[in-house]
């Protein structure tokens, strides 16, 4: 968006983590697998040719490349295929000669060859084509069979030789497959590493060296289910996972799209509604449908609204996150915008495919026809309507309720009896200091400029106000009363204080930005020729995807007649939250995997298309995808069945063994050493410090410049980083640095990546400094034992000890083992010793302890241990 | 979809989907961007831009997000520049435009129109240049004596006498220079643009980078090298006037020298003992080398702010022997070891409105000239005597320049603000030296003949590095953004070498 301006990033050279993985390439088969045109030869022609040679209303060169039979015809330069001879084919030769197709993207070298083979072995089809086919590309069977679109169903659990590790059914998944190449599970991590692991995994925060210490040393067995149920129900917890929740919904305080980058003043409250949802373990389907439809679930009028249904309306908010520049009302141009990235939102967060792709034509790769594009648009067309726009402040519900209006009426009416005792005081006050001003003024004229002082300003005859303007001081105004009589004018002054204070009293109108469908407003849908909205063409009704259910069965109906709205959004919602979505259930299951794995079971958690990352664990995903909606769709069940795998609790040391098959780790032989996520980072500083500020929920934090233009929180206000303001044009530079999404439309993953610039705000940022002092001095003062002003530098660094450990254990919820004291203490030696050498205040024995204290903390905070978690 | 990118709705996953492709397995790379705190933060906002965005008009301009150096649409002429930004509004017949029709007038009322700002202290009577113009150089450029030192480089100076911005607002006048479009504010800068085309020449040093006053920032603060909505990357660098100097990149003084030294060494042993428990963990590898790394780069900004280096002659030049010029001398000395290093663009800016004589234009004047004229000259020749002119682009001058008639009466009295017409002068880069080129009316008030607008001065900036304007692309919310904004543009042939 236009976000960005602002700031991180400057310094860096960006060494990144590179994902590599199963892509396209997977999609050319062995070479000795029988080729047919529907699974081998298809899929490149729809990426390269079909766009002008088949989906469209007319065929260029009057060629149609959708069937073997109509290649056979050709078009204007003769037949595209001769069979059996791929020298001679026309296609081939256009092809082979860049010719075709005429755009920058070619058809690669391998698939050419494999066209090349195919024509050679006679152009075989799969099946016999039919003689006519419907205008446009459809959706073939071959098309249908991809991973992503078959249907859910429980698959076995697989049988594996080390059952003794198949702690949960997941386990029997990943371990077939490493036995399958000769490998097992890492030996589980230990308790200290597992608390650590944990409760970052779910808090987002480290653990305390206490707890770290009372787990470690717990006899029971079940110690480490009761640590998860423990943070499973932390305040925190909601905390964490909502940032998850948040990176896809494309969370922002701000509308982004112009320059100004309005505020979203009320956007919180959604933030607010996920933190507490998480919280309370909201079954995800019913998380899901109050967002897309809570709207629908509320009768209208939204007004004297009951708590449960101001929830269901806040959940909404999910559908008002995209970037909108319609602040003023907004052009045609600027409205559709919004429609496609609130489509874009919901499509890449819910579907895990690139449905955008189809807004102007056929997906390229995927069977998504454009229709399809504009089926989904119609369901949300009600509510998102160009021709009946709510410009953003329209969006606004208000909260305010009778009872709230009957107390704000009163007060005013308790204002107003005190204006009107301040208007009559004000009143007899100018009078007396007219009477007295009038003295002054020669005798034979008192009576006429007391008449014109008294007479109203615009009843003034002529004369009247050239007397005045003679004699001004005898004009005397509210304004000017003070220089006539103070003690009457402060009386006055008091007066309306007491009048401001009086409406200060009313009840704060509040406010909650939503998407809420009118009433019985049915628009039309169109297709738009090649996206261009001033080209609608034929009428789409309301649908899911085609590919997600048999033919015929995805149409929803237009309009519910039980409801006062469409009900198109909640019919969609309820059938995304059937437990048997093909798309839903494995998109979501996923993301939580990469949430707690570091990289989901399919790398690219948006797109399951053929671009995309094949999944690691097909049938792993199915299951959890299953198991998630039979079970009650719990998101705290799945986190608890996740963490207490043996999977999850595996070491995270590297074998060589393991690296030398699976580098990558997609088999899970090991857990990752995983960078924590920019909040986390910041968070766990403030931890450390021991200034962070748990206070949740309400306004965002604000984030302000500061004199080089760096964008930073305000009054370094240290709650955790969920709360602070994430307006588009103002990413805060530590955050930004460490990777946190600046939105546009949505985050669907992050990056780790490691870039000098986060060395650098570690090493000279005013945060990293500000918050080693304060954890120096928080160590200082937790030393104990005092020492002596006059101590040799030695026995000063060696009484520093105690406050070393403390430091210790809170940048790493341990102590220090022997080597790192000995190596702490020579290090404050030397520092102490140069600072003794500085200017008298920083050479002050407290002041001096205190910055060589701060400059250990800033290293613990900076190091690897501290922002890396095993 | 266009492109065969996978994704482009939300960036981050999609960047490094179409990496797999190349990357063989789980394996970092150094990607060698140069400067970038936090570049990684811009795949989100590079890749969003997109599919959705103008599907009717698909855009072959890649997006960057790196400072790696790239290559121009043609063969460049600058290589880097240095805008010594004059905001206020020069009296340019006081300095640089000679009017003999207005001294010749002094004291009359003018017959024409007059576009005032301040109406309240408007008047039409024409203040004749209370200072004496004589021609200098070979190319017999006339310049004020209030500017002796700019007299003396004359030959090596272009200076645009036609300047118009048609408004006489500081803000209006100072967005449009930056921006492209009068008044917009928040809109990528010139520099901005550079660097996001070009990248960056240097591994250590920000590539745009800003010295600011130390007596404050020029009207909108730091907007003033805002990269608006193209991604922070490319955005202004401070150097601010206090420690530390540049936020972040150099330490605050207490921390400087021996103390970082032994907090990175007891770092690296903290991050090394723990490295022994994860061996082949890469990515630890990768974090410890980049505090090597950050401390090399931060040692390099020290080096470049280090004008100890320098030989007491080049002092001298600058006029760092002198308090009237030493600050603005420092920083124009800085600027040139900046570009030596191979940093694009670097902004000089003053604090408040120096160049904004309203009132006691007689003492005002001359006290800002003295403290600029010789920095600003002694930059050009030093420039040209190492070598670096031919591809240094130096820019001085305002948003706009100062009306011919009085504003106010007597000794006190000033000039209101004229964005109708006023001079500007630039050095090296391919522009052509000794010429004084465009003419405003007799008394000085409108640009006349050879009329350059900021959008005009922009595409022909960007000519000289080497950048077609209107190819020079960044699609912000599916619309093709430019620096001259789709505005009309024209390349000033006339100042081309």
């Amino acid at each position: 968006m236009h976000a960005g301006r602002g700031s991180p990033s400057r310094f860096g050279i960006v060494i990144l983590i590179a994902i590599g993985g199963l892509t396209a390439a997977g999609r050319l088969l062995a070479a000795d697998a029988p080729l047919s045109f529907e699974r081998d030869i298809r899929p490149i022609l729809r990426a390269h040719c079909l766009d002008c040679h088949g989906a469209g209303d007319g065929f260029e060169g009057s060629l149609d490349l959708r069937q073997v039979r109509s290649m056979d015809r050709g078009g204007d330069s003769g037949p595209a295929i001769l069979r059996g001879d791929a020298g001679a084919s026309l296609l081939v030769a256009r092809i082979r000669s860049g010719e075709m197709p005429p755009s920058t993207l070619k058809v690669k070298p391998e698939e050419l060859e494999l066209l090349e083979r195919w024509v050679a072995a006679g152009a075989p089809t799969a099946r016999p084509e039919p003689e006519t086919i419907p205008p446009g590309l459809g959706i073939t069977p071959e098309e249908r069979e991809w991973w992503s679109f078959r249907p859910l169903v429980r698959p076995p659990l697989p049988a594996v030789a080390n059952p003794d590790l198949v702690a949960q059914p997941i386990d029997a998944f990943l371990l077939a497959r490493l036995e399958a190449v000769g490998l097992s599970f890492s030996p589980p991590a230990d308790r200290a590493t597992l608390i650590r692991r944990a409760s970052i995994d779910l808090l987002g925060l480290p653990p305390s060296a206490e707890e770290v210490e009372a787990f470690v040393a717990d006899p029971d067995p079940a110690a480490f289910e009761h640590l998860v149920d423990r943070l499973l129900a932390s305040p925190r917890y909601g905390e964490r996972w909502a940032r998850h929740w948040l990176d896809v919904a494309g969370y922002a305080d701000s509308a982004g799209a112009t320059q100004d980058d309005p505020p979203r003043p009320y956007a919180w409250k959604y933030r607010d509604w996920v933190v507490r949802a998480l919280n309370a373990d909201v079954p995800f389907d019913r998380f899901l449908v109050e967002q897309l439809a809570g709207d629908e679930l509320v009768p209208p009028p939204h007004a004297q609204l009951p708590p449960e249904s101001i929830d269901r309306l806040t959940a909404t908010g999910f559908l008002r996150m995209a970037a909108d520049g319609t602040a003023g009302g907004g052009d045609p141009e600027s409205r559709n915008r919004v429609v496609a990235d609130t489509l874009g939102i919901v499509s890449s967060a819910l579907l895990g495919l690139t449905v955008g792709c189809a807004q102007c034509h056929d997906h390229r790769y995927d069977p998504i026809p454009q229709s399809d594009y504009y089926a989904l648009r119609a369901l949300f067309e009600p509510a998102l309507d160009p021709q009946a726009w709510k410009a953003p402040n329209e969006r606004l519900l208000s909260l305010f309720t009778d009872a709230d209006r009957a107390r704000s009426a009163e007060i005013e009416a308790e204002a107003v009896a005190a204006s009107q005792e301040l208007e009559t005081k004000q009143a007899a006050a100018i009078a007396a200091a007219l009477e007295k001003e009038l003295l002054k003024h020669p005798e034979d004229l008192r009576e006429k400029l007391g008449a014109a002082a008294r007479t109203a300003e615009k009843d003034r005859t002529p004369e009247q106000q050239q007397l005045l303007k003679e004699r001004p001081s005898v004009n005397i105004s509210p304004g000017v009363l003070y220089q006539y009589d103070q003690a009457a004018a402060d009386e006055l002054k008091a007066l309306g204080e007491k009048i401001a204070a009086i409406r200060a009293r009313k009840p704060v109108e509040d406010f909650l930005h939503v998407l809420a469908e009118p009433p019985g407003h049915l628009p039309v849908t169109r297709v738009f020729h090649r996206g261009d909205h001033r080209q609608p063409k034929g009428e789409v009704g309301p649908a899911d995807l085609q590919v997600t259910g048999s033919e015929g069965e995805t149409a929803l109906p237009a309009d519910d007649s039980t409801l006062p709205t469409s009900g198109r959004r909640l019919a969609w919602a309820r059938r995304l939250t059937s437990g048997r979505h093909p798309l839903l259930g494995r998109v979501i299951v996923n993301r939580l995997w990469m949430h707690h794995f570091g990289r989901g079971i399919v790398g690219t958690p948006a797109d399951f298309g053929r671009l995309g990352e094949r999944p690691s664990h097909p049938e792993l995903l199915d299951w959890l995808a299953v198991e998630f909606a039979d079970s009650g769709w719990s998101l705290k069940r799945f986190h608890r069945t996740i963490l207490l795998s043996t999977a999850w609790r595996q070491a995270s040391l590297r074998r060589p063994e393991l690296d030398g098959i699976d580098a990558d780790n997609r088999l899970v032989g090991r857990m990752p050493v995983r960078r924590l996520e920019a909040e986390a980072v910041r968070d766990r500083i403030l931890a450390a410090a021991g200034t962070l500020d748990p206070t949740p929920f309400g306004n965002a934090v604000p984030v302000v410049a500061d004199d080089a233009g760096e964008f930073v929180v305000k009054d370094s206000i240290p709650r955790r980083s969920l709360w602070v303001e994430q307006r588009r044009s103002m990413p805060v530079q530590f955050l930004a640095t460490f990777d946190a999404p600046t939105m546009q439309t949505n985050c669907d993953r992050r990056i780790h990546a490691t870039a000098a610039g986060q060395a650098l705000l570690l090493m000279n940022g005013d945060f990293a400094l500000a918050q080693a002092r304060r954890m120096a001095d928080a160590a200082l003062a937790a030393a104990g034992t005092p020492i002596a002003d006059d101590a040799p530098v030695d026995a000063e660094a060696q009484g520093l000890a105690p406050a070393v450990t403390f430091a210790w254990r809170r940048a790493y919820g341990r102590s220090p083992a022997a080597e790192e004291a000995a190596d702490a203490n020579g290090f404050l030696a030397d520092e102490l010793t140069i600072l003794r050498g500085a200017a008298a205040e920083i050479a002050a024995p407290t002041e001096r302890r205190a910055r060589a204290l701060a400059n250990l903390c800033q290293q613990l905070l900076s190091s690897n241990e501290f922002l890396h978690v095993d | 979809m266009s492109t065969d990118q996978p994704s482009q709705r939300s960036g981050q996953g999609s960047r490094n989907d179409a990496a797999a492709g190349h990357a063989l397995g789980r394996r970092r790379f150094l990607a060698d961007t140069g400067f970038g705190l936090g570049a990684m933060a811009l795949a989100d906002l590079l890749g969003q831009e997109g599919l959705l965005a103008n599907p009717t008009k698909p855009s072959f301009e890649p997006a960057f997000n790196d400072l790696r150096a790239r290559s121009a649409h043609f063969p460049p002429r600058a290589t880097a520049m240095i805008s010594l930004f004059m905001h206020g509004g020069p009296a340019h017949m006081d300095l640089t435009d000679p009017k003999p029709e207005l001294q010749r007038l002094d004291g009359t009322d003018y017959g024409g129109e007059v576009a005032y700002s301040f109406v309240n202290r408007a008047s039409k009577r024409l203040l004749g240049s209370p200072w004496k113009f004589s021609p200098c150089g070979q190319s017999g450029t006339q310049i004020s004596e209030l500017l002796p030192c700019l007299q003396r480089i004359a030959d090596d100076i272009c200076l645009v006498r036609s300047m118009h911005t048609g408004h006489n607002g500081h803000e209006v006048s100072i967005r449009y220079f930056h921006g492209g479009i009068p008044a917009a504010l928040g809109r990528p800068t010139l520099g901005s643009w550079l660097t996001y085309a070009l990248g960056s020449e240097s591994r250590n040093l920000p590539s745009y980078m800003v010295l600011v006053d130390p007596e404050g920032h020029p009207v909108d603060g730091v907007s003033n090298w805002s990269s608006g909505f193209i991604p922070p990357l490319f955005q202004g660098t401070a150097l601010r006037a206090k420690e530390p100097r540049i936020p972040n990149l150099v330490p605050p003084p207490w921390l400087a020298g021996p103390i970082q030294a032994r907090n990175l060494a007891f770092l690296d042993r903290l991050n090394r003992r723990h490295r022994e428990g994860h061996p082949g963990e890469s990515d630890l590898d990768a974090r410890i080398a980049s505090y090597e790394l950050a401390a090399r780069m931060q040692l390099s900004a020290t080096d470049a702010l280090d004008i100890s280096q320098e030989t007491e002659a080049t002092h001298r030049l600058y006029g760092l022997d002198d308090p009237v010029t030493k600050e603005y001398g420092t920083r124009c000395l800085i600027a040139r070891r900046l570009v030596e290093r191979g940093v694009r663009f670097v902004q000089l800016f003053l604090g408040g409105q120096p160049w904004d004589n309203h009132t006691n234009i007689r003492e005002g004047l001359p006290a800002i000239c003295r403290r600029t004229d010789k920095p600003a000259a002694a930059l050009v020749s030093d420039l040209k005597s190492r070598g670096m002119l031919d591809t240094t682009l130096v820019h001085w001058g305002g948003e706009i320049g100062r009306l011919p008639v009085t504003e106010g009466e007597g000794s006190g009295c000033g000039r209101d603000h004229n964005g109708q017409g006023f001079s500007i002068w630039m050095a090296g880069g391919g522009v052509k030296p000794g010429i004084a080129f465009g003419e405003t009316d007799e008394v000085g008030h409108r640009a006349v003949t050879d009329i350059v607008t900021p959008n005009d001065w922009q595409a022909t900036v960007l000519r000289l590095f080497g950048l077609d304007h209107e190819r020079l692309v960044y699609r912000h919310d599916g619309v093709e953004q430019r620096l001259t904004a789709g505005r009309s543009a024209r390349i000033v042939d006339g100042i081309l070498a």
